[in-house]
């Protein structure tokens, strides 16, 4: 898009362009799109064409939202569910990163675990849920099992892929110049499977947080989830909304951390 | 003695699915002399890249030996370096961190680590380009980068597995003439593996015509063309006795090989 710019454009002109003032043409449809639909959202139930109680309106979830961060205890339960979140997604990192390596140096190791792993890795592993409930109670212990199922399959996965589809190149070039085992893992196999890692981490992010939230949905007594389960039954549209965008914008601004350094990691691979 | 004694080596290969075995090189004797600038040449499958893993250390010898300053080759060392057909660089490092590779691997540190990688990049022509990714270069300028590493070990015999086949003419003829520079201030005997017939006879002190139907050695033939050499030797009368000499021998394993494409 902006290169594109800059070719059509002769060079004075580019010196004089303010084009960083100028939106590019997608942002502006975008924004326009979004801004569409809220005020869609805003009169629609006002003009009687779908009933207010059942979509609310941006409005009413914007005061929510005032209200939730004034008077809902919600950093009490923004701080259980990320606490149960982080202890799972880290017991995965801790568990996940050595299998993973191992499973991609070893050959035998992979042969042995890779199939069970696999269906495991296709299998919902909230399916679990009721078990880890029944083993481990009400509280955070079943949530942070169930992210940590849900995290740790992607990320050994991935670590095994980028271990073991090491450039063959690399590995003659390095045998040629005395390298010893120790020397290719850590000079050749690390940082060749980097971003494989980081693509792990970040496909665990989204099955992390589904983890969770499912868990606290399922049965809890604290957490966004059972926010969300609470204001479900109650009926209440535009509280549950304010949890629902909570919940997205943690998601999603994860993943874009993650993918950020992933795609710098990956640099080098592009072109 | 020489420097390099090959004698009666053979390297057989077993067919992978199949219990068929191979024969990638056969009866190969040859001697190289210190300070010498072989070129290996022939058509592609006639188990010249193989020999030259096979002194690198990279290839096991079925049959014969391979000896380097009276010390039988059995795996790779520092007396050696290889230039590879494919630059290999690692791409999440930087070209100094390429050049470094080598030496890490025989434990320098620090300062003259820094220092020996500096003074190779700039010997190759690449000073200004020490802390560009690997991405960001030509081809030519990874081969440049490639040659580098190896240098930086200061071997006793520089390995080269046609290390401008996947270069564009113009900028393979630059090269070559690049690589004569660094050879003749390094003074590394080099063992220089190419389908080119130009390339094989410019750079060359000894020509090894290689056959196929197992990989053997034709012909040797001694170059005695005036050093230092420039483009301009590629237009006199010896030069082009010698590619004629060249182009029948490859003409005639291209015949063979046409004569069993037939018969299967």
């Amino acid at each position: 898009m902006r290169s594109a710019e800059i070719t059509a454009e002769p060079a004075e002109a580019r010196q004089l362009s303010l084009s960083f003032l100028r939106p590019s043409r997608s942002a502006m449809i975008g924004t326009l799109a979004v801004l569409a639909f809220l005020v869609l959202w805003q009169i629609a139930p006002t003009m009687g064409w779908v009933n207010g109680r059942f979509t609310s309106r941006p409005t009413e979830v914007l005061l929510a939202a005032i209200d939730i961060f004034q008077n809902d205890d919600f950093l009490y339960h923004a701080r259980i569910s990320l606490t149960e979140f982080v202890a799972g997604f880290a017991l995965a990192i801790v568990v996940s990163v050595p299998l993973g390596v191992l499973l991609g140096t070893s050959k035998i190791a992979r042969h042995l675990i890779d199939p069970p792993l696999m269906a495991l890795y296709i299998a919902p592993t909230l399916v679990l849920l009721p078990i880890m409930v029944i083993w481990l109670g009400i509280d955070m212990a079943p949530k942070i099992a169930v992210v940590f199922l849900g995290a740790v399959f992607p990320i050994v996965l991935n670590t095994m892929a980028g271990m073991s589809e090491a450039d063959p190149k690399f590995l003659r070039m390095a045998r040629s110049f005395g390298a010893t085992k120790f020397d290719i893992f850590t000079r050749v196999l690390v940082p060749g499977s980097l971003p494989a890692l980081l693509t792990g981490l970040r496909l665990a992010v989204g099955r992390a947080v589904l983890g969770v939230i499912v868990g606290e949905l399922f049965v809890s007594q604290a957490g966004i989830g059972y926010q969300l389960n609470l204001y479900g039954s109650a009926m209440r549209i535009d509280r549950l909304l304010v949890y629902a965008l909570i919940v997205s914008a943690f998601g999603y601004t994860l993943t874009v951390i993650v993918r950020s350094v992933e795609n710098k990691v990956r640099d080098w691979r592009s072109k | 003695m020489a420097q390099i004694e090959i004698r009666d080596l053979g390297i057989d290969y077993r067919k992978p699915k199949s219990n068929e075995v191979f024969s990638a090189v056969d009866s190969v004797d040859l001697s190289v002399e210190k300070g010498e600038f072989v070129t290996i040449v022939g058509s592609s499958g006639c188990g010249k890249s193989t020999l030259l893993m096979a002194v690198a250390g990279l290839v096991d010898l079925t049959r014969g030996s391979i000896e380097i300053d009276g010390k039988r080759v059995d795996g790779p060392g520092p007396d050696r370096a290889v230039v590879f057909q494919e630059a290999s660089l690692l791409p999440w490092r930087s070209v100094r961190g390429n050049v470094k590779f080598g030496l890490e691997m025989q434990r320098w540190s620090g300062g003259d680590l820094n220092e020996r990688a500096m003074q190779m990049i700039r010997l190759v022509g690449l000073g200004r380009f020490s802390d560009y990714h690997p991405h960001q270069l030509s081809g030519g300028m990874r081969q440049r980068v490639n040659i580098a590493r190896a240098l930086a070990v200061d071997p006793e015999v520089l390995l080269m597995d046609e290390p401008f086949g996947a270069l564009d003419a113009q900028t393979r003829e630059i090269m070559g003439t690049e690589l004569l520079r660094i050879w003749e201030r390094a003074k590394k005997t080099a063992l220089f593996v190419t389908h080119d017939i130009d390339e094989a006879i410019f750079l060359a002190d000894k020509i090894v015509v290689m056959g196929r139907n197992p990989g053997h050695i034709k012909e040797v033939i001694k170059v005695d063309l005036p050093r230092p050499r420039n483009e301009s030797i590629l237009d006199s009368d010896a030069f082009h006795e010698l590619r004629k000499r060249l182009r029948a021998h490859l003409a005639e394993d291209m015949s063979s090989m046409q004569l069993v494409q037939e018969v299967a």
